[in-house]
């Protein structure tokens, strides 16, 4: 009993021999289709264009200029030079060597982990669902809560780490675990390879799943080893899901912020400050806004040439199976 | 049913359909967005109200010194928030250059005053709003001979050592090292049986600067020559940071854990529970020894200026107080904020409950106060020598810089000469970006 106002299918738009540009007319009704869609996606366009376009153009402009905040009216366009002087800067090289070790050692170590963990968590065995419970704690944890933990746990006078290895006879006189650069930069990537670990694990756990036991079976039944079935087998079924983990990994890692503020604040004599925080410190520490910015786009573009690398290896390894 | 079918043709008439009132609202609803983000968000307070944004020093407003304010004034303190020390600069930078209007006071100290008020963040203020509070605290508000704040606690760094230590292996506890030999004699005589004798918080870029900052001054050097320009790589500074170092990796005399501690509350920790014999800390130390009383009885705490080495004594400034922000729309309401905290009302609490020395002259010389905070007497003869913190616009960078120079003598990494000279170029040059002379 309702009236209906619904719209007919638009109409396959058919070539007309009239068209100039090789483009047919569209009919009102496609016009008006084409609109709505418009209107539909409107909202979402402006919420982008406002929150990443225009903050992203902003910071590609500032990174042109030696924009200040301690002198804001004495701006001015000085093109590239940001970018010059960076590629330059001891210290920006410094920290994007210490963010390609970061990365590097997080990404091996934590996908490594994570692997070994989803292939025990797939196995059949007694408390398997607590376990698979216990591995979202750290996922659960609020990033700078779980960098509070990690400051505590290396405490120098009454931290867990020290306690442990005192009570093991390891060490004699505690540790200063983020007294050193060193020291401290791998402290950094043990608690970010513990918050990082659940997400791997959990596509890891997923994809496995999605292996057909029959071909476990008949590996069996063929005597294939242990090796041969994960190499065979369960390898070439999550390589998917592996890469994903490896690109998240990567793009999380070379962003890494929340863990370094919170327990070093980017020292000791800066030696944990990677790329991410070095722009951070010229921005809001030292509001040196124009350099700052410079730095952040290098990250950015990094990122996204870093992501762009791994996504032409998935299509390579898609093409070659194809 | 003949009531939906004319309502139903109605709204043909009108051209509405339910796909056109979707593509409305949708389009609506961008609008809004667009306009919400571009207006901002405006504050819906009064005049009589204000928002504060403080560190997290200070309990005593947020536990009854708020509600007499507002009794007596009227005024409203709308929000108050205590933010972590290390990690309030970079919010208000962010605040200020966002010309944010949400927060009307804001706290200050030597490094900010001078860096946001160069910048033009913080409301000049006139002379008279400094009546009745001691000189001494002036440093910490202003920048350039221009006020900018009212400090609410004065703060000095003095020497605490513990009696019973001394006691314990032959020290006098009536005569605490005067100089810097006696004072590196004395730590070695104290690092023992799992204590240390000195111990300082040199984890983050402040605690580096300033540890070398009163080493410098002991040793009778200055951070800036008449032109405004490094000078801590005299020989007094080379000798000043040698000492320092000698302290850690020769003597090993100062608590490994030095190089972590980030903050004076962990430095005085590990002293209240007896881990170390000596620190150099603020006045805070005697409160949080009471606090801490079951480790440590206060009789025991002997407070002494700090040894001199190549003057009698010298020290640095870690005053605090509050500004107003330039941005803000209450600066009348907020001018009576920092009117309140500088009263002998509100600088009695901080220094009985919280142990600060404080900013009101009166209060300073009253026997009372100085029975209640022992520090008093020991500041009175410390600040008769010169404490200072030099703070400037550059001061964030500036001490990022030499703090990772420092550091990096005290991990063995650099000399000091070779330290210093870097970080005197380098910072050279951060002084000519900031002030637009590169």
């Amino acid at each position: 009993m309702t009236s209906s106002t619904t719209t007919p299918p638009p109409k396959a738009a058919a070539p007309q021999s009239g068209s100039t540009k090789g483009r047919s007319p569209r009919s009102p009704q496609e016009r008006s289709n084409e609109r709505f869609a418009w209107s539909l996606v409107l909202p979402a366009v402006v919420v982008v264009a406002l929150f990443f376009l225009f903050p992203v153009g902003y910071a590609g402009w500032l990174s042109l200029t030696d924009a200040q905040q301690l002198r804001p009216d004495a701006t001015s366009f000085v093109g590239v030079e940001n970018y010059g002087t960076l590629l330059t800067d001891p210290q920006f090289l410094a920290a994007l060597g210490r963010t390609a070790y970061f990365t590097a050692i997080t990404v091996v170590v934590g996908v490594g982990i994570a692997l070994g963990l989803a292939i025990l968590l797939t196995q059949e065995f007694r408390g398997r669902t607590v376990a698979r419970v216990l591995l979202l704690v750290p996922w659960a944890v609020p990033p700078v809560v779980n960098g509070i933990m990690w400051k505590y746990i290396f405490d120098p006078s009454w931290g867990v780490a020290n306690a442990i290895l005192r009570g093991l006879g390891i060490i004699d006189e505690n540790i200063a675990w983020l007294g050193t650069g060193e020291l401290a930069l791998n402290a950094i990537i043990l608690a970010e390879v513990w918050k990082l670990l659940p997400f791997v694990t959990l596509i890891l756990i997923a994809a496995m799943q999605s292996i057909p036991k029959s071909r476990y079976k008949a590996a069996a039944i063929d005597g294939a080893h242990a090796w041969s079935r994960f190499r065979h087998i369960t390898l070439p079924g999550i390589r998917y899901a592996l890469l994903f983990g490896l690109i998240t990994q990567t793009m999380w890692s070379i962003k890494v912020f929340d863990s370094i503020y919170v327990l070093t604040q980017g020292g000791p004599a800066r030696g944990t400050t990677t790329l991410n925080y070095f722009g951070y410190l010229q921005t809001f520490s030292y509001l040196d806004v124009g350099y700052g910015a410079a730095a952040a786009f290098l990250v950015m573009l990094l990122v996204f040439g870093l992501t762009m690398l791994y996504v032409r290896v998935l299509r390579r390894t898609e093409k070659v199976e194809a | 049913m003949s009531h939906q079918w004319e309502s139903l043709a109605a709204v043909r008439r009108s051209g509405l359909t339910r796909r056109s009132v979707l593509g409305m609202a949708s389009t609506a609803a961008a609008g809004g967005l667009g306009a919400l983000a571009t207006a901002g968000c405006a504050s819906p307070r009064g005049p009589r109200e204000i928002s504060i944004l403080d560190d997290n020093t200070n309990l005593v407003f947020s536990e009854g010194l708020i509600d007499q304010f507002e009794k007596q004034t009227g005024i409203r303190v709308a929000n108050y928030q205590m933010a972590n020390f290390n990690g309030l600069h970079d919010r208000l930078a962010t605040l200020f250059a966002a010309r944010d209007d949400s927060v009307d006071v804001v706290m200050t100290w030597a490094g900010w005053s001078a860096e946001f008020g160069a910048a033009g963040w913080l409301e000049p203020l006139d002379e008279s709003m400094l009546d009745g509070v001691t000189p001494s605290a002036r440093d910490c508000v202003s920048w350039g001979g221009q006020l900018y704040g009212v400090p609410k606690f004065v703060s000095v760094q003095t020497m605490f050592y513990d009696k019973r230590a001394f006691a314990a292996v032959g020290l006098d506890p009536a005569k605490p090292p005067a100089t810097w030999p006696e004072f590196v004699a004395a730590a070695r005589k104290l690092s023992t049986g799992g204590r240390y004798g000195f111990a300082c918080d040199m984890g983050n870029v402040d605690g580096a600067y300033q540890n070398f900052l009163r080493t410098l001054l002991l040793f009778g050097g200055t951070m800036y020559d008449g032109a405004g320009q490094p000078a801590f790589h005299s020989t007094a500074g080379i000798k000043a940071l040698t000492a320092l170092r000698d302290l850690y990796r020769r003597d090993k005399v100062m608590l490994p854990a030095s190089l972590q501690l980030t903050n004076a509350s962990d430095l005085a920790t590990v002293f209240a529970n007896r881990q170390v014999a000596m620190v150099f800390n603020w006045p805070f130390q005697w409160g949080e020894v009471k606090k801490n009383a079951a480790k440590m009885n206060p009789a025991d705490v002997g407070i002494a200026t700090l040894p001199g080495a190549a003057v009698p004594t010298a020290s640095i400034d870690g005053s605090e107080g509050y500004a107003i922000n330039r941005f803000s729309q209450r600066k009348a309401a907020a001018m009576e904020w920092l009117r309140f905290v500088k009263t002998e009302q509100v600088q009695r609490q901080i220094v009985t409950k919280e142990g600060w020395l404080p900013v009101n002259e009166t209060l300073m010389k009253n026997p009372a106060a100085a029975r209640a905070l022992p520090v008093i007497p020991v500041y009175q003869r410390q600040s008769r020598y010169q404490v200072r913190r030099f703070g400037a616009p550059w001061y964030s960078k500036f001490t990022d810089e030499l703090s990772a120079n420092v550091t990096n003598v005290m991990l063995g990494q650099l000399e000091p000469a070779e330290a210093l000279n870097t970080a005197a170029r380098n910072g050279a040059a951060i002084i000519s970006r900031v002030r637009g002379t590169r």
